[in-house]
This record gives structure tokens, C-alpha cells and sequence, in this order.
């Protein structure tokens, strides 16, 4: 222990000593690690928001195609749908995309009655209140990323073109709150009567139909009695759409990681570089430590110490400034490449979900290699016969 | 080898160089007691310094033995050698002495690391050395900074630290000035009478030819070509 003691002490001072040296290693290597962490903690925490958007999913969703392409679905197919074994409710939706021209985006339209789910939190305004009490008004809920672009605040005018083109006045009453960026960045909540006329959905339809279940696990049996019960039907489960949410975000991820995993392997040859180069000044130390009675065993174990507190030191370092980057800062930079998938990106507030396994996997993946890659130069290092040294300088 | 505090039977060090076989020592026999000053003479290449490293454990000879405080060494695993050499050797290099970057004190502290540390005790011996060989002011001061009489003065308070029974220097007045020379050869004769064998190489009649040095060894081609005072 107290040998240990004393090299660690040693190896920092040796540090120290060639502190320009050390110092780009470890900010080179805080550098790639933070970028490549900040890549990590970014997807597990959008996982970890997904899974928590997903519980609030319906368990089955039906949708009509037509010669490929979604179609609207006729109301009534509710009544056969709720007659099926296992189907504890069936709710009709109504949804779409419109473009705003004066955002040059599209922006979600939902009707309220037909998708509560769609109803996250408000930071600013009031609820829309019931439908038959406001008269003419065409009252709406707008999400922060859409209100943010158009300043718009609770008692604006929003107009949008409906799906004839002609612009439809809606008041707004609420702005839902940040922290739902990432599920209502681009959403206008209207009531039933203004999303028909928006959308241009004639009544008897909807959009889909949300199934509740009474058993999960049994969505594979129900959806295939939903396809039999509703020919051109396609149905999409939870596990459909974890898997695409996963596609997009992991595929995201892994596409930030994989671009910036040649920065890593940049870092590793340099850090070979760093501990396989010894200068004359080294040499010559290693020399006099040898000569005063060090052996191969202590000048091994300072080198190795050496590495990983320049590593360890890196990748701590690292780790800390992708948490600061990802949570504190928002990513800036990166979040468009993780996050965007329409013109209005949303800017969540994400919690950190990374667990301290994976934290410590992370660091074990640089932190690893890095000093397996000193092991052999700091080997070397410690075989440096005194004699050559001696003569040598 | 009663009274045998340095010594060696038949010692042999050859290099290879290309198909050439070069003996850089060549059947080298002594025996050193203890409280005595040797110098070790010759022509630059006579083998010298490959004796030194070899006396002191750092070169593995080719054949032939080598004793340290009446212990041989050659037979040692490394890790047995390197500890026994801690224990009992001093060295002072000509060109290897202190590790820059660091203060002298810490320079002569160094040899404790591997033990885990100086301790206490240690550390008023490595000032009152400092001390006694008139560099106590420097103790904190890093080495560059120092001038190449108080780095050998260091170098050998460092060599001496654990008072080890065999001192080894190799030139230890080559660069340095006349009173710095002098200062060192006035310590040597003081340390031999403390009881290590101290055996200097040297091409220095400053210190050769000095009265405190018991004897002279001269060496030619790897040999010991004679032994006079």
C-alpha cells in the first residue's frame, strides 16, 4: 500500500514534469470521450423519454390502407372491433400534418376528444375547454418549439391553411410545457369539429383507431383477428413502434458514435506515441532510477501508474463535460443530429438515464485500451538496460 | 574473504560486435576491505566503467564472480539483485546523476520510493547529508538550477543515504572545478573512514594521485594491467 503510495506520488510528480505532454493527452482524450459519452447519454436518455412516450401508447393501432397508401377509416368499424376477444376499448383519433408556410414546416394537428394521450402538460394558458361552449372560436393548444417560432402566446391568433387551402383561425389558448418538446414540439390540439375541418376528414371517419387491451401480452392474437375482422387493415403494435423508435434514434446514435470513432482510434495511436516515445530526458531518468536500485517491477509500475492517471484523469474529465454538454447545455451541435426528424426540432429538457454500469463500461472502453496499449512501451521502459543509458548519455 | 567488503574472482564481460567477440573485462580479480579508497585508472574503452556496473550489479558478467558485503551476487534473480543492490551499493554516475525536474532533496529521497516512501528518520539523514557535504541550502531547489559541484555533491549524499557498505563512482571529478574537485575528494576521505570501500574510476591526478586513495588500479584491454600506489 504504501509502495503504492509512493509510486502514484512519484508518477504524478514524472507527470508534472512533462505537464505539456501530459495535459494534451488527457484534454485529447477528455475531448474524443466527451464527444463520444455525450453521443451515449444523449440516446439512453432519448431511450429512456421513447419508453416513457410509449407507456402512455395505445396497445394496438389500426390504419386502412388503400393501394399502398393510408386512408381514412369509417368510424363504425369501432363496434366490430370492440365486439373482439381481449379488446377492453376502442377509440377513434383524428390526426394529420399541415404545412405553415410561414414556418416553412409541417405541424401536427390533433383533435383533443380523439387523443387524449396527445395532451401533455401545459407551461402557459388554460385547458380548451368544452367544445359546445365557445361559440365561433376555434380555440387550440400549440406545443413550445412552434410557439417559440411564431412568439405566440395564450390569446394569439394562429392562422392555418385548412386542407383546401383556405386559412382557418384558431385562438390560442395554451402552450404545452418544454419539457414535452420531444412529444408535442410541433402540435396544435384543437377540438373534434376543427381538426375535421383542418384535416379535411368528413364525419363517420377518423384517421385510426386506438385499441386499449386487456392483456398486452396477447397483441400479436388480437391483431391478427383485427386483420381478418378489417381487410386492407394494417395494425401496428408497441413493439412495432419501440422498434422503429429504436431504429431511428439507436441508428442516429450509432451514426454520431461510428463518426466519431476514428477520433478514438486517433487518440489511441497517440497515446502509443506518447507512452512507447521515450526522449532522451526519460531515457535518461529511467537510467538513474535503475541505477539507484529501482527495479524492473517499480520503473513497470510507475509507467503503468503514469498511464492510467493521464487516462483515468482524461476520461474523467471526459465524462464529466459530455454530462455538462448533454444535460446542462442541451447538446448544442449535436442535438440536431440526434433528435430532428422534422423541421420544428424539439428541445427536450432529457434527464440523464445512463446507469453507473454503463458509465463505468464507457470509461472501461478507453480507459482499457489505453493502458493495455502503455502495458507494452512502459515493459520496454522498465527493460532499458542502465548500461546503454549510461553510455549513451 | 574474511574482512571482504567488494570483490571478485575471474570476472569476465564480453560484447558481440558484428562476428567479433570484444572481452571488456577480462578475468579481473580483487579483493576490497571495507574502509578503504580505491581508483580505478585506464585509457578510455580499457573497460572501466563496464567493471563498475558489473561490481555493482547492474551489467550481468559473462562468467566469473562477484561479492558484495561478502554475498555473491552473480547467481541472484533480478528482483533478489536489485534489492540486495539497494541495500548495499552506492552509486555516482559521471553523466547519470539527478533527475531534473525535481529538488535535490527529492533527488536523494528517490532510492525509497520502491520501499514506499522515505520515512521520517530518512529524511533528517538525507538533510543532515545534504549538510554535511555542504549543499543544505540547496535542498529545495530544483536540480537544473544547480552548478555541477552541488549536483555531484547530491549525487553522492544520495549514493549515501541508506549508508551502504560499497560506493561506486565513476569520474566523479571529470566535470567539475579544481575546488569542487577538491571538496569531493576532502568527502570521500572523510566517507572511506566511516567504513564503505569506496571505488572510484578516474582519470583525475587530482584525485588519484591524492593520499587519502589506498590504491591504484590500472586497466588496459580488460585486464588489470597492475596495481601500485
Amino acid at each position: 500500500m504504501r509502495r503504492g503510495l509512493a509510486l502514484l506520488v512519484y508518477a504524478l510528480g514524472s507527470l508534472r514534469r512533462r505537464a505539456r505532454r501530459s495535459v494534451a493527452l488527457a484534454l485529447g482524450l477528455a475531448l474524443a470521450t466527451g464527444l463520444y459519452a455525450s453521443a451515449v447519454f444523449l440516446a439512453d436518455a432519448l431511450r429512456a423519454e421513447y419508453r416513457a412516450n410509449l407507456d402512455a401508447a395505445p396497445d394496438l393501432t389500426v390504419q386502412r390502407l388503400v393501394a399502398g397508401r393510408p386512408a381514412l377509416v369509417p368510424e363504425d368499424a369501432l363496434t366490430d372491433l370492440e365486439a373482439l376477444p381481449g379488446v377492453r376499448s376502442v377509440r377513434p383519433r383524428l390526426w394529420g400534418y399541415l404545412f405553415v408556410e410561414a414556418i416553412e414546416a409541417n405541424v401536427v394537428v390533433a383533435a383533443v376528444e380523439a387523443g387524449p394521450e396527445l395532451a401533455p402538460a401545459l407551461a402557459t394558458g388554460e385547458p380548451l375547454g368544452p367544445a359546445d361552449a365557445l361559440g365561433d372560436e376555434r380555440p387550440a393548444l400549440v406545443g413550445p418549439v412552434l410557439a417559440e417560432r411564431l412568439a405566440l402566446f395564450p390569446g394569439d391568433g394562429l392562422a392555418i391553411p385548412d386542407a383546401r387551402g383556405e386559412l382557418v383561425l384558431l385562438r390560442v389558448r395554451g402552450v404545452f410545457d418544454p419539457a414535452t418538446a420531444l412529444q408535442a414540439a410541433d402540435l396544435v390540439l384543437v377540438h373534434e369539429a376543427t381538426a375535421r375541418r383542418l384535416l379535411g376528414v368528413p364525419e363517420g371517419e377518423v384517421t385510426d383507431l386506438a385499441i386499449a387491451l386487456a392483456a398486452p401480452e396477447e397483441a400479436p392474437v388480437v391483431s391478427a383477428a383485427v386483420a381478418e375482422r378489417l381487410p386492407m387493415s394494417r395494425v401496428v403494435d408497441r413493439v412495432a413502434l419501440e422498434r422503429a423508435y429504436e431504429l431511428t434514434f439507436d441508428g442516429r446514435a450509432g451514426l454520431v458514435a461510428a463518426l466519431l470513432l476514428p477520433m478514438l482510434a486517433a487518440l489511441l495511436l497517440m497515446a502509443w506515441d506518447r507512452f512507447s516515445g521515450l526522449g532522451e530526458s526519460e531515457r535518461r531518468e529511467i537510467g538513474v532510477l535503475k541505477a539507484i536500485g529501482w527495479g524492473t517491477g517499480d520503473v513497470l509500475l510507475a509507467r503503468l501508474v503514469e498511464a492510467l492517471v493521464v487516462t483515468a484523469g482524461g476520461v474523467s474529465l471526459g465524462l464529466l463535460a459530455a454530462y455538462g454538454y448533454a444535460f446542462l447545455l442541451g447538446a448544442p451541435g449535436m442535438s440536431g443530429a440526434l433528435f430532428g426528424w422534422s423541421t420544428l426540432y424539439p428541445e427536450p429538457e432529457l434527464a440523464p438515464a445512463t446507469s453507473l454500469a454503463q458509465l463505468f463500461s464507457l470509461a472501461g472502453l478507453v480507459v482499457g485500451p489505453l493502458v493495455a496499449v502503455a502495458l507494452v512501451p512502459a515493459w520496454r521502459a522498465s527493460m532499458l538496460d542502465p548500461d546503454e543509458v549510461i553510455r549513451g548519455g | 574473504m574474511a574482512d571482504e567488503a567488494l570483490g571478485c574472482t575471474d570476472l569476465v564481460k564480453r560484447y558481440r560486435d558484428g562476428d567479433q567477440r570484444i572481452a571488456a573485462v577480462d578475468g579481473v580479480n580483487f579483493s576490497m576491505p571495507p574502509g578503504q579508497l580505491w581508483a580505478l585508472e585506464g585509457p578510455s574503452g580499457s573497460g572501466k566503467t563496464t567493471l563498475l556496473l558489473a561490481l555493482g550489479g547492474l551489467l550481468a558478467p559473462t562468467s566469473g564472480d562477484v561479492r558484495v558485503a561478502g554475498r555473491s551476487t552473480v547467481g541472484l534473480r533480478d528482483h533478489h539483485r536489485t534489492r540486495w543492490r539497494r541495500a548495499k551499493v552506492g552509486f555516482v554516475f559521471q553523466e547519470l546523476q539527478l533527475v531534473r525536474g525535481m529538488t535535490l532533496l527529492e533527488n536523494v529521497l528517490l532510492p525509497r520510493v520502491p520501499e514506499g516512501g522515505a520515512t521520517g528518520e530518512e529524511r533528517d539523514r538525507a538533510l543532515a547529508l545534504l549538510e554535511r557535504f555542504g549543499v543544505a541550502e540547496k535542498a529545495g531547489t530544483q536540480v537544473e538550477r544547480l552548478s555541477g559541484g552541488e549536483r555531484q555533491r547530491g549525487a553522492l549524499a544520495r549514493a549515501m543515504l541508506h549508508a551502504p557498505p560499497v560506493l561506486l563512482l565513476d569520474e566523479p571529478t571529470a566535470h567539475v572545478d579544481a575546488e569542487n574537485a577538491a571538496r569531493i575528494v576532502g568527502l570521500l576521505e572523510e566517507l572511506k573512514g566511516g567504513g564503505p570501500a569506496i571505488l572510484v574510476t578516474t582519470h583525475d591526478p587530482r584525485l588519484a594521485e591524492h593520499a587519502a586513495v589506498d590504491r591504484r588500479l590500472v586497466m588496459r584491454d580488460g585486464k588489470l594491467a597492475s596495481a601500485a600506489l
